[in-house]
């Protein structure tokens, strides 16, 4: 007996605790709540048991949210490890994840996956990179025969048909789902690497069950979307849905049509700008040409008895046509197909200098205003009108407006 | 021009005008420049019509792009 080892009891627990930990180590463990109690702590102290035995066990507080309110007599899914609580000797279990059974497996897993991969920076906002604000060429990833790719390729018609889509088939359910994902991912990188610039790519599939979903919670396909050179919009199932893909995207969409509708800007929108754009162009021009025009001519007349005659002239000749430049511009010139249009870029291309004001035309407005009339009812009989002519002006007053 | 380089331009030619410091010659020579620009612009934004190629890849690895017809 000599040579037999002598445990203090702390040793004892200690070992024994070393044991259950490394040897048995984390487990999936099923069995009925008994005598759940949530402590002042917060921590939930309960156990579980089968038809011939139980367990003690403890879920502290602070871990990922419990799925469900632990209930006497509930079966559940524990996920956690064996130890030894070594003050009391007690043997229990310390869980990190409960649920009931039923919600299965795949949730838990999903839970755990998310947990390991945030902790690894793989969900790290910094990481994320901003979408070009007018793309030229879009990278989509789906299946060729599901729902996703027509409603992305609807959206994107109808509000910025100005990208080039690029489509890397994929299947998006199924066993060799995710390994096909990551290749197409993969394509797409190359694909891009390869000079043909593609500015993002959408990935993603329609609604279904969460079986249907699985593939977008891969750890493969997680890891294929955080390696991606290329930003990518995540777009899996219906609003509620939420996949590991989401969190590892560079953008989250909803649906397959709100992440085209949400990396793209409304072709409308940019017609709007460049035509109010157009219209501060007209307006900066009009104001300058009505501020600078009268004291240009006074200033070339009075040049009359320093300069030839020959040579005030041909200054008066480029303002003129300056101004007939200017007022061939309306903002219907801007309209589409219009005959305006084609009739201003007509008067754009003209070299030859006859100006419309010396072919006979003159601009009327009204008196001490800046823009011309374009409608006779814009001067009611009485209202004093001035006409500027190719030489010189006259100042009138209205006796009759008739319309046309 | 990709639309975004004609829009920074016409911004920039706006600006330019709205400052009004250019003599009235040449205001209206960039004023046709930026019309010019403004409606060749809303003209490709009118005319574009969505283009979708399929990529695929060969034996070889090789990526190609292929004009796919949706429906």
């Amino acid at each position: 007996m000599n040579d037999e080892r002598v445990y203090t009891v702390t040793e004892l627990n200690r070992t024994a605790r070393g044991l259950l930990e490394t040897e048995v180590g984390e487990v999936w463990l099923k069995g009925e709540v008994v005598a759940p109690k949530t402590a002042a702590s917060g921590h939930v102290y309960f156990a579980l048991k089968d038809a011939e035995s139980r367990i003690d066990a403890v879920r502290f507080r602070g871990r990922s949210p419990l799925l469900a309110t632990l209930e006497e007599g509930m079966v559940v899914l524990v996920f956690g490890r064996v130890t030894v609580y070594e003050p009391n000797g007690r043997y229990q279990f310390v869980a990190s994840l409960v649920q009931p059974v039923g919600a299965g497996l795949l949730h838990a897993a999903f839970e755990r996956l998310k947990e390991r991969l945030r902790e690894e920076g793989l969900f790290d906002p910094e990481r994320k990179r901003p979408l070009p604000a007018y793309p030229s060429s879009i990278g989509v990833i789906t299946s060729q025969s599901g729902a996703a790719l027509h409603d992305v390729l609807a959206v994107l018609g109808r509000r910025w048909p100005l990208a080039r889509v690029f489509f890397f088939p994929s299947s998006v359910q199924g066993e060799t789902a995710p390994a096909e994902l990551c290749t197409a991912l993969g394509r797409a990188g190359r694909f891009a690497h390869e000079g043909r610039a593609l500015d993002f790519v959408i990935l993603g599939r329609g609604g279904g069950s969460a079986e249907d979903l699985a593939a977008f919670n891969d750890e493969r396909v997680a890891r294929a979307v955080h390696a991606s050179p290329i930003p990518v919009v995540s777009a899996v199932g219906h609003d509620i849905d939420v996949s590991i893909t989401d969190f590892v995207a560079d953008v989250r969409a909803p649906t397959p049509s709100a992440a085209a509708e949400l990396s793209t800007p409304d072709r409308g929108d940019v017609r709007a700008l460049i035509l109010g754009k157009a219209d501060r162009m007209r307006t900066a021009v009009e104001a300058r040409w009505w501020g600078t025009e009268r004291s240009l001519r006074v200033g070339l007349r009075a040049s009359l008895v320093r300069e030839p005659r020959r040579l005030v002239e041909a200054r008066e000749q480029k303002l003129d046509s300056l101004s007939g430049r200017l007022l061939a511009f309306p903002r219907a010139a801007l309209e589409p197909r219009s005959e305006r249009l084609r009739h201003a870029e007509d008067v754009l291309r003209l070299t030859d200098p006859r100006r419309p004001l010396e072919r006979g035309y003159s601009i009327t407005r009204i008196a001490g205003k800046t823009t011309p009339l374009r409608q006779a009812e814009g001067a009611p009989p009485g209202t004093e009108i001035e006409t500027v002519l190719a030489s010189g002006r006259l100042r009138s007053r209205v006796e009759e407006v008739t319309e046309t | 021009m990709k639309i975004e380089q004609a829009l920074a331009k016409l911004e920039e030619i706006t600006a330019t005008l709205e400052r009004g410091e250019l003599p009235l010659d040449e205001a209206i020579r960039l004023f046709e420049e930026g019309v010019a620009l403004a409606s060749e612009a809303k003209r490709d934004l009118d005319a574009a019509r969505l283009r979708i190629d399929r990529v695929i890849e060969d034996a070889k690895g090789a990526l190609t792009a292929e004009p796919f017809d949706v429906s």
